[in-house]
């Protein structure tokens, strides 16, 4: 069973990084009402400039800092142009905008590595002895999904966490209220992006190594239907969305075995449900297992 | 030079014949269709399907494929988006349902065909030369086709009661409603038309190159740009937008690498979004 026991830690870890990954999503849309399709571009522009950094020279947790705030700077320089547009139009531009830093990371072979990727960088944990190391990570990683989760509900439960709400129910109320709702909306999606960097960084530490192939839109859409699923505007909901989530993608990808079936087809199939679960959550569930209907507008 | 363009005119034709349909389904149900360019790639499959699986020559096939992909789109107004609308679902709601359904239909593609590259059964044809200016036969074909359904659409929208119903619907909903034309037909009929249109780009996208599960998803964003470029649901606008896309996108490739292409829509289309929202035709 010492398999099955390093194969539940690797799916914890991934299950913690998506879990990540996800609140700083439901943050941006769950709480703020903004329609960021280009969610990975930050978690890809965390990981790369934490690498990239730390292969230039600077100190491993120095690069941690540096890459998760380079995230968020991002997060605002892609906002403070798009906010001005409408819901849909904000989506397609956030879209593109993944779009083209992954076809940069492809392209730009000098900084980025290209389609080979990015390897031999420092690793936090690197004292921990081999056999130990996942192990480790995991509680790296549950840790920091646990910090991530209480700064949220503080902040949530803040001022600044009802206004942000506020703005999400009606706009035109917070603005009526004399609150700057463009500033507020700047800084969700500021925060959202750093932990999106985070939650990138992480990825790159599990899996030791960096190719723009993590960054497609289909990324953005697994943290889309991990809020969903959970309960946009609700934080345990986006946790227990996140472990619904990757057990199914765990225990389908086991199966190979069990089943007469090739893992492209399975892979294809697996896909298939979760296209198929977001279309019936939305036309039967839109507030997802733990959302609250009566406070939760999908339409804003 | 010249070469590009002609390039880009080919390209910029299958954007079109997308940028058509998802620019009407826009308008008129309120639906980013983020499954749009999957439809492209669902009628490039089918007439896969109909011309090498079954072997029936390729007109036929690619006839059988595209009315075939129109009449899924109408099915499945019934099941699912006939019922969201009843609902009241916002376009919010419809954006996430269309990313689901995206992901359906492509996944479906792969588990069905495999996610390598297919090609139709044709005979080789041979690449026309003009004094050293390449154009393919199918690049010709591509451009007339295309050509040819922008006329019919042009003679649908003004001459037809269905074609006046729907620019009707698009002006103002509410005063088409009160005058009695029978929304929910023309919406049917806006996904009819659309979805053929792009299954049309979609085969017309396989004669050119390969035909590919993630060939729709890599010109859906061209096609938005195009979209928004001509103003959203402005089917003339649609066009031209397509056009300009097409162009933009081959001629980068005199200075830009050619993995570039696709981030050249982008740009122009965020440029787009920030300087006229409305589009180059659209009126506010």
């Amino acid at each position: 069973m010492a398999i099955g026991i390093s194969y539940i830690i690797s799916l914890l870890i991934l299950f913690g990084i998506y879990a990540i990954f996800a609140l700083g999503l439901n943050l941006e849309w769950g709480f703020t009402g903004i329609l960021n399709f280009g969610h990975v571009a930050f978690f890809g522009i965390g990981a790369y400039s934490t690498v990239i950094l730390n292969q230039m020279g600077v100190p491993i947790y120095i690069a941690i800092v540096a890459g998760i705030i380079i995230a968020g700077l991002f997060g605002v320089l892609v906002a403070l142009p798009a906010m001005r547009l409408r819901g849909d139009y904000f989506a397609i531009v956030t879209i593109g905008f993944s779009e083209i830093v992954r076809y940069f990371m492809l392209n730009e072979e000098w900084l980025t590595g290209g389609p080979l990727g990015l390897r031999d960088f420092d690793i936090p944990l690197s004292f921990v002895p081999s056999q130990y190391y996942n192990i480790a990570m995991l509680i790296l990683v549950l840790a920091l999904l646990a910090l991530t989760y209480l700064i949220l509900k503080a902040l949530i439960n803040s001022p600044w966490g009802r206004v942000l709400k506020s703005i999400r129910e009606d706009e035109d109320v917070s603005k009526a209220l004399g609150k700057n709702v463009f500033r507020y909306k700047i800084q969700s999606i500021a925060l959202g992006s750093a932990i999106a960097g985070l939650a990138g960084i992480l990825l790159a530490f599990n899996h030791k190594y960096l190719n723009p192939n993590y960054y497609m839109p289909l990324i953005t859409f697994y943290a889309w239907i991990i809020v969903i699923l959970g309960g946009s505007g609700n934080n345990k909901g986006t946790i227990l969305g996140a472990l619904i989530f990757w057990t199914f993608m765990s225990l389908t990808r086991f199966s190979p075995g069990y089943l007469p079936i090739s893992s492209t087809d399975l892979g294809a199939l697996r896909m298939v449900i979760i296209g198929l679960l977001l279309i019936v959550l939305m036309m039967y569930k839109p507030e997802g297992l733990l959302g609250n209907k009566e406070e939760l507008k999908l339409d804003i | 030079m010249i070469q590009q363009l002609i390039f880009g005119i080919v390209t910029g034709s299958i954007i079109a014949l997308g940028a058509i349909g998802l620019s009407m389904i826009y308008d008129i149900l309120d639906l980013v269709n983020f499954a749009h360019g999957d439809f492209m790639t669902l009628g490039a499959y089918l007439t896969f399907l109909f011309n090498v699986s079954l072997n029936l020559n390729l007109i036929l096939a690619a006839a059988l494929g595209i009315i075939l992909t129109g009449v899924i789109s109408l099915i499945l107004d019934k099941i699912m988006w006939k019922k969201l609308r009843d609902k009241g679902a916002g376009s919010i709601t419809l954006l996430i349902t269309a990313i689901g359904l995206a992901l359906v239909i492509r996944n479906l593609i792969v588990f069905q065909w495999g996610g390598s590259n297919v090609g139709f059964d044709l005979p080789l044809s041979q690449n026309l030369n003009f004094h050293g200016i390449m154009i393919s036969t199918s690049g010709v074909l591509t451009v007339v086709v295309a050509a040819l359904l922008m006329i019919a659409l042009d003679l649908i929208l003004r001459k037809t009661k269905i074609g006046k119903a729907m620019r009707a619907l698009s002006d103002n909903k509410n005063l088409a409603r009160i005058t009695g034309i029978n929304v929910d037909n023309i919406i049917l009929w806006t996904w009819g038309i659309g979805t053929s249109f792009a299954a049309v780009g979609g085969v017309l996208y396989g004669l050119n190159t390969v035909i590919r599960p993630d060939m729709g998803w890599f010109l859906l964003l061209p096609i938005f740009a195009a979209v928004i470029l001509g103003g959203i649901g402005n089917p003339y606008g649609a066009m031209v937008g397509g056009l300009i896309i097409g162009i933009s996108q081959e001629m980068s490739t005199i200075i830009l690498p050619s993995s570039y292409k696709i981030a050249v829509s982008f740009v122009i289309l965020i440029l787009v979004m920030l300087i006229k929202p409305e589009g180059i035709f659209g009126e506010k």
